[in-house]
């Protein structure tokens, strides 16, 4: 049977403006333009589970933002069916306000009705385990009890497309565990998931399909297993390479996502 | 430009819990971090008054406008003051101040002037309490003539969210709009008539110019249902002028979040 589309990607790039601010900056090299994402074309069916690989700065974290629709890409065009949810944990948390409130404040900033929050409590307060802190300050909370909590209220939701940015590194292990439970059963449902991360063990065990960025750009796309052991490869290649050669890669990497700056005037911000 | 206009209004009204609870969470979390609590939204308002009070009725000595003792006149066009003038500084950095949440979900950003004049509104409600107990020792007593405050009141809100919706957006592209407007509103509050009267530079030019302030709008409305009593109609040359005001600053604002409501996380 043929699925409905739920992400499809059309030469997607997302640019980025670097600056200088410091005073050593000539006046030609002050902005610069830069490929956080560049050209990337894909399509995930609806109920699969994606999977993102990449090394730290490779553009994963953009690619979440643009997939959840957060920030719009500058080319290409996106289209998305359904409703996407970007986890995000510590966001919105107010240190001053106890937990039960935090859960009321959370809710409300994700958009659910007053109702719908009363219903989530009771699972959000179960799920994350915070016992008797319930009525303290988050302040005084630890930071994994934090975690917890924000994670928890975030998993409470029912989006159609959920994207997570490497949330599971947070918490213990077996906050870990549970939470994996917890998203198996929504990909039994038939959601759509989008999972970030750099743990290789993770993904293997939870995604169909794997996407693996590099540089901004998509270096492949495919099932999981051969994206993942191309991946493994590629991080033991890098990890043999020596201390200069290393420089020079991500010197190389670098540069090939600079472009040549283009002046935009303020008046064609506000009315271009 | 009706698209920006309809999708600012529709985002507004459909998310009305949204922006009730954070607004109350946000005065809570305030009064949670001072062991005092709601005692310095009364408390602060009332020093600024009676500051304002000591150099322009005691030492400078005013005589009372009209039959109106000085303090009670000067009260009647404060209590509007304190709440523009927070809500218009702490309206422009709106936006500024709920980045990790707008970076970090799917947000509608144009929701985020009105929590900020929700939340103002409550200094405002304080400060009301303050200012029946102080007109009723001096003998001026509630009346249907206050039913006016709630018209007022209103333009008030609107004209404040109207104001944040441009200058929170404009903030964002330059924070220097932030030091801008807070460099501007100590000069604000000396040029709208309300630690003065505006008969006291005559009928000319300059009482043209000053009147033609909006935030003298509501001053000299909030007064005429306090003292004076003349109805809205007496005020229809003023009134037309703020709404045309107010409605361009609104359009303008709505368009502006509409342009941007994606871009917001580029703009950092």
């Amino acid at each position: 049977m043929e699925q409905e589309t739920a992400i499809q990607f059309r030469n997607v790039s997302k640019i980025y403006k670097l600056r200088r601010k410091d005073k050593g900056a000539k006046k030609g090299q002050k902005t610069q333009y830069f490929y956080a994402l560049r050209d990337i074309s894909f399509e995930i069916k609806k109920g699969q589970v994606l999977g993102i690989l990449g090394t730290n700065g490779s553009g994963k974290s953009t690619m979440a933002l643009v997939l959840s629709g957060i920030a719009s890409p500058d080319e290409g065009e996106i289209e998305v069916r359904g409703e996407q949810a970007l986890v995000a944990i510590n966001t919105g948390l107010n240190k001053q306000l106890t937990g039960l409130e935090n859960i009321q404040l959370k809710g409300a900033l994700l958009g659910l009705s007053k109702k719908r929050v009363e219903e989530i409590v009771e699972g959000v307060i179960e799920f994350a385990e915070i016992g008797d802190f319930l009525y303290q300050p988050v302040k005084k909370y630890s930071s994994g009890m934090k975690s917890r909590l924000g994670f928890s209220i975030n998993l409470c939701l029912d989006p159609d497309i959920l994207i997570i940015d490497e949330a599971l590194s947070v918490g213990d292990k077996g906050f870990a565990a549970k939470c994996l439970e917890r998203m198996r059963e929504l990909k039994e449902t038939g959601k759509t998931i989008v999972f970030i991360s750099h743990s290789l063990v993770q993904v293997r065990e939870f995604c169909d399909t794997a996407m693996w960025l590099e540089g901004g750009k998509m270096k492949e796309f495919g099932p999981i297993e051969t994206v993942c052991d191309h991946y493994a490869q590629y991080i033991e290649y890098y990890r043999s390479l020596k201390k200069a050669e290393k420089r020079a890669e991500r010197e190389a990497k670098f540069q090939g996502r600079i472009i040549e700056s283009k002046k935009v005037s303020l008046f064609e911000r506000l009315f271009g | 430009m009706f698209t920006s206009i309809k999708y600012v209004l529709t985002e507004n009204l459909q998310n009305i819990h949204r922006i009730r609870s954070i607004a109350k969470y946000e005065i809570l979390a305030d009064m949670r971090d001072s062991k005092l609590g709601v005692f310095w939204n009364f408390a602060n308002p009332v020093i600024q008054v009676l500051t304002y009070w000591f150099v322009f009725g005691y030492v400078f000595n005013r005589k009372d406008v009209g039959e109106i003792p000085y303090l009670v006149w000067m009260l009647g066009g404060m209590v509007v003051w304190f709440f523009v003038s927070p809500c218009i500084t702490d309206g422009c950095n709106a936006v500024f101040r709920k980045v990790d949440v707008i970076t970090k979900m799917k947000f509608p950003v144009s929701i985020l002037p009105m929590t900020v004049v929700l939340e103002k509104l409550f200094d405002h409600v304080c400060l009301m309490i303050i200012l029946v107990v102080v007109f009723a020792a001096q003998g001026f007593y509630p009346s249907w003539h206050w039913l006016g405050l709630v018209y007022y009141l209103l333009c008030t809100i609107i004209f404040s969210v109207s104001l944040s919706l441009t200058t929170s957006v404009l903030n964002m592209l330059a924070r220097d709009t932030r030091k801008l407007i807070l460099a501007c509103m100590r000069m604000l509050l000396y040029l709208t008539p309300i630690l003065w009267n505006i008969e006291k530079v005559g009928y000319g030019l300059v009482s043209k110019i000053i009147s033609c302030n909006p935030i003298y709008y509501l001053v000299q409305g909030y007064r005429d249902c306090f003292f004076y009593h003349r109805g809205f109609l007496a005020y229809s040359w003023s009134m037309a002028w703020f709404w045309g005001f107010t409605a361009v600053l609104f359009f303008f604002g709505s368009y502006m979040m509409y342009k941007f409501k994606t871009r917001f996380i580029d703009l950092i």
